[in-house]
């Protein structure tokens, strides 16, 4: 979890070309693009180094670069995958691209979650809102190789039913029954049809109470969810240390120079992004 | 016996590093401001400044080094990559809390990833430091446990003589020996006796300090709202200090073609850690005066074990509002009391 990915070209704001190869409306304003590296020896260099949990920066030159985690799994590493909120101006001309067109993207950055150290354990996946993409990383480097892991829960809950991402996917790991998938959306959120749960993360995830037994707990969301979720799961019996989290902040540089990303004395882009809650909670909160 | 550069001969020193290609740098006094600019004749050189007003900062790490040239064409980028200069430089007349600001940040240039606009500039340049022999009432380098005649970060310490005719010269690394052969005939044994240093009295008990910080409950001390209440967050500080190193990356150009820039930036200005949803981790200004404290004092020596101050008191003595670490590490003293 402490390793960093030693980055061996010259330049190191250097970012490689890459082609929009498919795009996806996940939710309102809400995009993921797939791209693929146009320079095989850049692409070489992202397989040597990709692991799940890291981040990296997509830009388009003439508007800047913005940091989102690679949301798709250590297990395909052909192409990579960003889903984001259209929101700034690099997101919007980024949300904007067509098929065939070029961005660019510099990493990946960061630590990662070490899955080696969940063989054999059971998997909680906890996600809110847009926070999917970073825990979907995780849940497919996990069910890529299904076998070496125990049972795998994911609960996911989005403000309104529209709010969900990849929802094709859940509608995959609502039918593999090697999965247990709990849906929930905000009171309100729910539209006419919806069959899953109504009520907030921290809530829905007490009914479902996983047992904190031989458990690794992955979550991520909004900081107001994390909070919640976090008592909630202490209720349960989850220990501090078993619990990984995301954590991100603004950044330019990514390599732990530019000064901005740092919570207290940690450095966001090289000591995480991924952190246990027990790391989180030795931060300065005010910081945060 | 030691080896004397008199200042007579330094138009002939000049001259022969020009010959064997190397530019010289020094202390310069312009009608706006001084900072450390190209010299070729030894009349332009301002030795009588206790420190120039622009710190040795800017060249080794410029206020806005260009990246990168794009050009976008329907489906192709072109980008041509601006590397940092490869000549060859002597900076004369360093002053010792500059040469040891640039040592400090080596480490946070080098860790992991290097950046090589740094490092280029720094492995072509001969830095060539005049030990202070007077000082003003914002010099601070004793607080940092350095001192007029520091060598940290120098190749060459010169000593002015008390007569002030020239300099002793001490050769600290074989860069400095380097370039000090080119002019080693010029150079005269003697036994002219160099003049006192200055005398830099401490204005803060810093090992107390760095205490109080470490303490985790003191991050939200009262004490950060109090001693920030005047900062208008001009980022003056930042950007004259010789250590603060935080950079911003911005495109200047259009669609079509522009250049990508590494631009300084301060951890004193409200948009600095804004992020797009509107959340601020640190919106206020007595969190990001924190920072800058912290991060001094605090942070880059638990990475690095190094206070990233070197003491040259730029921050005070150039505030608007008259704060800066003097006077924040001073009231914390205070506190301790």
């Amino acid at each position: 979890m402490k390793e960093n990915s030693i980055n061996a070209q010259d330049n190191i704001y250097k970012p490689a070309i890459m082609k929009v190869v498919a795009k996806h409306d996940e939710a309102p304003g809400v995009k993921t693009l797939r791209i693929e590296f146009v320079d095989p020896v850049e692409h070489e260099r992202f397989k040597t180094t990709y692991r799940t949990g890291m981040f990296g920066l997509y830009g388009v030159y003439g508007e800047g670069e913005s940091t989102f985690c690679v949301a798709s799994p250590e297990t395909r590493k052909e192409y990579i995958e960003c889903t984001f909120r259209q929101s700034g101006r690099v997101t919007s001309v980024l949300a904007n691209a067509e098929i065939g067109d070029l961005i660019t993207y510099r990493g990946p950055y960061g630590n990662r979650f070490p899955i080696e150290e969940f063989y054999g354990k059971n998997l909680l996946f906890i996600a809110g809102g847009i926070a999917l993409p970073p825990t979907r990383s995780v849940i497919w480097s996990c069910l890529d190789q299904r076998e070496k892991f125990g049972k795998v829960t994911i609960v996911y809950g989005a403000r309104t039913v529209a709010d969900l991402v990849y929802k094709h996917e859940l509608d995959e790991w609502m039918e593999r029954d090697d999965v247990e998938l709990v849906l929930a959306v905000d009171p309100g959120g729910e539209s006419p049809d919806w069959k899953h749960k109504v009520g907030f993360v921290p809530t829905v995830l007490e009914q479902a109470a996983p047992s904190p037994d031989n458990c690794i707990a992955v979550l991520c969301g909004p900081p107001i969810m994390i909070k919640f979720t976090l008592i909630a799961l202490k209720k349960l019996g989850f220990d501090e240390k078993s619990v990984y989290t995301t954590l991100e902040n603004r950044m330019k540089c990514g390599v732990g120079k530019c000064g901005r990303c740092n919570v207290g004395s940690v450095y966001i882009c090289k000591e995480g992004p991924v952190f246990t809650a027990d790391e989180v909670s030795r931060m300065p909160a005010a910081d945060l | 016996m030691t080896r004397i550069l008199f200042a007579d001969k330094l138009d002939n020193c000049l001259e022969r590093w020009r010959s064997a290609g190397i530019s010289v740098i020094g202390p310069v006094k312009k009608s706006n401001s001084s900072g450390y600019s190209a010299v070729t004749k030894a009349a332009e050189f301002d030795f009588n400044l206790v420190l120039p007003e622009r710190s040795i900062k800017e060249l080794f790490f410029p206020q806005s080094e260009p990246l990168m040239r794009y050009e976008i064409k329907k489906q192709e980028i072109n980008t041509s990559e601006f590397k940092a200069p490869t000549s060859e430089r002597i900076i004369f007349g360093v002053r010792p809390c500059d040469a040891a600001g640039l040592a400090i940040d080596d480490p946070l240039f080098g860790w992991d990833y290097q950046d090589e606009y740094w490092f280029q500039r720094r492995r072509e340049t001969v830095l060539v430091t005049i030990a202070c022999t007077k000082a003003d009432d914002f010099c601070m380098c004793t607080s940092l446990k350095l001192t007029p005649d520091s060598e940290k970060g120098s190749d060459i310490l010169l000593r002015p003589l008390e007569n002030n005719s020239g300099w002793q010269v001490e050769e600290l690394t074989d860069r400095g020996r380097e370039a000090f052969k080119i002019i080693a005939d010029l150079l005269q044994e003697s036994q002219e006796k160099a003049a006192p240093t200055a005398v830099v009295e401490e204005k803060f008990d810093l090992e107390a300090a760095l205490a109080w910080l470490k303490e985790p409950e003191n991050f939200e001390s009262h004490f950060w709202k109090e001693i920030s209440m005047r900062c208008i967050g001009c980022g003056s500080c930042t950007f004259l200090c010789p250590t603060c190193h935080c950079f911003d990356i911005q495109d200047e150009g259009d669609t079509y073609s522009g250049i990508r820039r590494k631009n300084w930036d301060s951890c004193s200005f409200a948009l600095f850690t804004m992020h797009t949803s509107g959340h601020n981790p640190r919106s206020t200004q007595s969190a990001r005066w924190r920072q800058r404290i912290m991060h001094k004092f605090n942070y880059f020596p638990g990475k690095f074990n190094l206070n990233s101050c070197s003491g040259c008191g730029r921050c005070s003595r150039q505030c608007p509002v008259d704060m800066g670490i003097t006077e924040t590490l001073q009231e914390l003293s205070k506190l301790l009391r």
